[in-house]
């Protein structure tokens, strides 16, 4: 006689009663709700919670700010950018009358802007692709629910979701090898190849001991949990970080290289 | 397209002659930061794909080669198109990437890699 547990039961019976709905498909329920609320132009908060509690933020109708407490959080950039006058919607090149007259001059000030907002928007993505996991679920709606300080550029819905769809693929091809929530050690082993990392990949290997995620690492580091289990995996075919329990045969199969363009949806297409 | 600002920065690109794509990319992630091009471009998420993907596979081979070089830009020819991706700051962690392609017969190569390079040196080292 099989013993399957209440859970795995739910699943076989949502699988048969909703064949293109499946208990993992909360997260299809919650993009549901998003178009619904962009649609209806909405300004408040949705909260969401699974493996962790977390919350979308909107303003008519665009996110302007995600956080989930199993990824940074982004307020704490925000706060940084703030600080140095790189406030969220200016225009580039309107810090000055005569800013626009050169066109290097605006580059200038735009790529300081431009950096410091993809920091915040990533790690709102960061949070958006959490929340949208399998085992997630979001509570009622609140409407004109205060908007924390730290609230990015409004995004468009359909695109964040684009972006999350991708990031998951991503993270599927990378299961094989590493997930945000793997084990990873210092590969120590006197055989270490001499091997070139950028001052991110080595914030991460000295801070590899035992017993250390992706995740950890990016939280520790108030970075993107996404952008650093990718680090985290090339520096792991680099041979400088290793996962416990890996088979070596492993370590060198390039069958399972991750790919971005694999993860794109669809084919022929564009985000313009 | 997640960071409209952005697009204002690929305007000197577009003006390259024979121009059908430029694009910002998260080198790290692979997301698309902004993007403008004519109307026989690729599309632009796959282009923006293999553009990161092919910097992290030179990434891979720089790092294993460890000789202290960074990746200056990147420029393959199809054989009706230019492909040229170009971090925008010299670093030896490039994070956002200029991809750029352009129609190979009427485009001056020389001119638009020289267009290219200008426009990543204006970005703050």
């Amino acid at each position: 006689m099989s013993q399957i547990s209440r859970r795995a039961r739910v699943r076989q019976l949502a699988d048969s009663v909703w064949p293109g709905r499946t208990v993992n498909g909360y997260a299809n329920l919650i993009a549901a709700r998003l178009r619904k609320l962009a649609d209806e132009g909405s300004t408040g908060m949705l909260p969401v919670s699974g493996h962790g509690d977390g919350a979308v933020f909107f303003r008519d109708g665009q996110v302007v700010y995600a956080e989930s407490s199993r990824t940074s959080p982004p307020v704490a950039r925000a706060r940084d950018l703030a600080a140095l006058g790189l406030v969220p919607g200016e225009a580039p090149g309107s810090a000055g009358a005569d800013g626009t007259d050169a066109a290097g001059t605006v580059a200038t000030r735009s790529v300081s802007r431009l950096g410091g907002m993809l920091e915040l928007t990533e790690l709102i993505i960061d949070a958006l692709t959490e929340l949208l996991s399998s085992e997630s679920r979001y509570a009622k709606f609140r409407h004109a629910e205060v908007i924390p300080a730290g609230q990015g550029r409004p995004l468009a819905v359909e695109t964040l979701l684009a972006e999350v769809q991708r990031r998951h693929e991503v993270l599927r091809q990378l299961a094989p090898v590493v997930t945000p929530d793997t084990t990873v050690t210092c590969e120590s082993s006197l055989g270490l190849p001499s091997a070139q990392v950028s001052p991110a990949q080595w914030a991460l290997l000295i801070r590899a001991d035992d017993g250390t995620t992706p995740r950890g690492l990016a939280m520790q580091l108030g970075r993107s949990v996404f952008g650093t289990t990718i680090e985290v995996y090339w520096l792991v075919e680099l041979g400088l970080l290793a996962v416990p329990g890996r088979p070596p045969a492993l370590a060198g199969d390039q069958a399972a290289v991750m790919s971005f363009i694999r993860a794109v949806p669809g084919g022929k297409g564009s985000d313009a | 397209m997640i960071m409209p600002e952005a697009g204002e920065l690929l305007a000197p690109v577009a003006a390259i002659e024979g121009f059908r794509l430029g694009c910002l990319v998260d080198a790290s992630t692979g997301m698309v930061l902004a993007s403008v091009q004519s109307q026989d471009a690729a599309a632009t998420p796959t282009a923006a794909a293999g553009a990161a993907d092919l910097v992290h596979m030179l990434t891979l081979l720089n790092g294993k080669l460890a000789t202290g070089e960074i990746l200056e830009d990147v420029m393959i020819t199809f054989s009706d198109s230019f492909f040229m991706v170009r971090p925008v700051e010299r670093d030896t962690e490039p994070r956002i990437l200029l991809l750029v392609m352009a129609d190979r017969h009427r485009t001056n190569l020389a001119m638009a890699h020289r267009s290219i390079r200008d426009l990543c040196a204006g970005f703050p080292a």
